[in-house]
């Protein structure tokens, strides 16, 4: 009996210190993404987090792991496009993000998802991020995919273990603005088109919810120059 | 030159703005070099643009969002069978014959994959893989990721002992039973391998599904393989017909010919509508196929070949004759 309660009591504790990992990334990719987080919920720790989401026997309790978030003014700034004559006053294509955890440990489904769409729906959050612990169907995926108007993303726990932006190998990318993005076709005379291309599917893309048709700055180190820049178009 | 160099400065820097999504650059781009950029072919909302390209542009268009279409509607058959024996008392075995055709008229546009997607939607909502049947499907609680079946007595080779299969957890974890299996995949190999979009109008294929029972019930009658006896019928069929039109006479025969000539408006009209080729541009084909016909090869008797002499060893190649060794 007593055996039995401390081996639960291991894996309660394994399961949650992996979910920790995965908060502090969900966290980390909002604020890279330019979400309005506070320093404190991004440097949480295990305590904290054990306190807050943990149930009586001491397994997370994915119920309760809902974020939202509001994009910064500098978020907007970069996500709305460039004035024109038939939209003087263009409004940023970003709003409120909401991420949440799905509780089922075995078997995601069409079931799930759409109850996930509802709430995206329902809150007219512009943005929905899902994290299941298993992959989803097929079907799944493209229920989730074909919410007309808003965005929603997909990722597996495990995923987000790792912050793979904090990689040494893994170059910095940074989304250009529109204006940005005009200003460097024109300095290169460049169409979009010309660019190296970056897929939507690539795992730093989907990390920083790239949309096709942006375009990203890649900063690398380099011995001969120090730093090397290049540019990449999310198709 | 010092037109052409203005005309190079205007130029570029609203090819770009056309391709930065800033339409306003764009929309006064036209005024300014109106006469000289025509030589660079016209854009899609000039008036001199080629009704044709446009046409087979907005044909491509079509045939785009029809496939997202036929994807959405795909899903949304999915969506509807996951909970789909209407009655949970239906059984597997006989269902009703309302759900039999409800069944097998939205599996017409799946390919075999999206039926194996369905069976995984039902698994994940505890439910048998064969869209009939209502039970849950079976669960093994102990570990082990292979299982051993066992056939039934007198299946083994030589018809002694029994036949053993080694099986994946997950492959038997999708029915309720064997013979829920057996049934779904039986619908499963009927299925067109093509995409909706590319089948052809008179395709066959897909098309008639047979639960497995009716496929039983056909074999029993006498008429050897459900699905080939079907495609034996309308040979046939055709053939009768083909008899049918040649007994009238062979000046009547060219008439019925001259009826099926493509070039006939009404019946390539037919055709393309057959072909889902609905785009009045494409109606005679992409490209402007003229066949003249050389109306002197039919002047004389042909003559089987014979042999030469000198044939037997090979004869001659273009007059060169082959060496012996």
């Amino acid at each position: 009996m007593d055996e039995d309660y401390s081996s639960g009591s291991v894996d309660a504790d394994r399961e949650m210190t992996r979910l920790w990992r995965t908060w502090r990334t969900v966290f980390e990719m909002l604020q890279d993404r330019g979400y309005e987080v506070t320093e404190e919920e991004v440097q949480i720790t295990l305590e904290e987090f054990r306190q807050k989401y943990s149930d009586p026997l001491g397994y997370p309790d994915r119920n309760k792991m809902k974020i939202q978030a509001r994009p910064t003014e500098a978020m907007n700034l970069k996500y709305t496009a460039l004035k024109t004559n038939s939209n003087p006053d263009p409004q940023p294509d970003c709003g409120t993000i909401y991420v949440e955890f799905c509780p089922d440990s075995t078997g995601v489904g069409t079931k799930q998802v759409r109850a996930f769409n509802h709430v995206v729906d329902e809150n007219n959050f512009h943005t929905g991020v899902f994290i299941t612990q298993t992959p989803i169907s097929p079907s799944a995926v493209r229920l989730l995919s074909g919410v007309p108007g808003r965005i929603c993303e997909h990722f597996q726990e495990q995923d987000l273990l790792v912050n793979i932006t904090r990689h040494e190998l893994v170059p910095k990318h940074v989304l250009l603005s529109p204006e940005e993005k005009s200003r460097l076709l024109q300095r290169y005379r460049l169409k979009e088109s010309q660019l190296p291309r970056i897929q939507v599917s690539d795992p730093v893309a989907r990390y920083l919810g790239l949309r096709r048709g942006q375009v990203v700055k890649i900063i690398r180190r380099s011995e001969t120059a120090g730093r090397y820049a290049s540019y990449r178009w999310v198709i | 030159m010092s037109a052409s160099r203005s005309h190079l400065k205007t130029s570029l820097p609203s090819a770009h703005a056309a391709s930065t999504q800033a339409p306003s650059s764009m929309r006064r781009a036209p005024p300014k070099s109106n006469t000289s950029r025509q030589q660079k072919g016209p854009p899609a909302n000039m008036p001199n643009a080629d009704p044709r390209h446009l046409a087979i542009a907005l044909h491509h268009a079509h045939r785009i969002q029809a496939q997202k279409d036929t994807e959405s509607l795909i899903l949304d058959r999915i969506l509807e069978l996951v909970t789909f024996p209407s009655s949970p008392s239906a059984d597997p075995a006989s269902p009703s014959p309302e759900d039999a055709q409800a069944f097998k008229s939205a599996l017409i546009p799946f390919q075999p994959a999206d039926y194996d997607n369905l069976i995984q939607e039902r698994n994940i909502e505890g439910l048998c893989g064969y869209g009939l049947c209502p039970r849950e499907h079976r669960k093994d609680d102990s570990r082990g990721s292979y299982r051993i079946t066992w056939g039934a007595k007198g299946s083994g080779p030589g018809g002694r002992g029994r036949d053993m299969n080694i099986v994946p957890r997950e492959k038997l974890e999708m029915w309720c039973s064997d013979e829920c299996a057996e049934r779904a995949l039986y619908i499963r190999v009927q299925l067109a391998e093509e995409p909706v979009w590319e089948r052809r109008a008179d395709d066959a294929r897909g098309k008639n599904l047979l639960l497995l029972e009716e496929g039983r019930a056909t074999t029993r009658g006498g008429k050897g393989k459900a699905s080939s006896s079907a495609t034996v019928r309308e040979v046939t069929g055709q053939l009768d017909n083909l008899h049918m039109s040649k007994t009238p006479g062979s000046s009547n025969l060219a008439g019925d010919m001259s009826k099926l000539s493509v070039h006939d408006s009404a019946h390539s009209h037919e055709l393309a509508l057959e072909r889902g080729d609905a785009n009045p541009a494409l109606r005679a084909g992409r490209v402007d196929v003229q066949i003249q016909e050389k109306d002197n090869l039919a002047y004389k008797h042909v003559t089987a070949p014979e042999m030469r002499p000198g044939d037997d060893k090979g004869g001659s190649i273009e007059g060169y004759v082959p060496q012996e060794f």
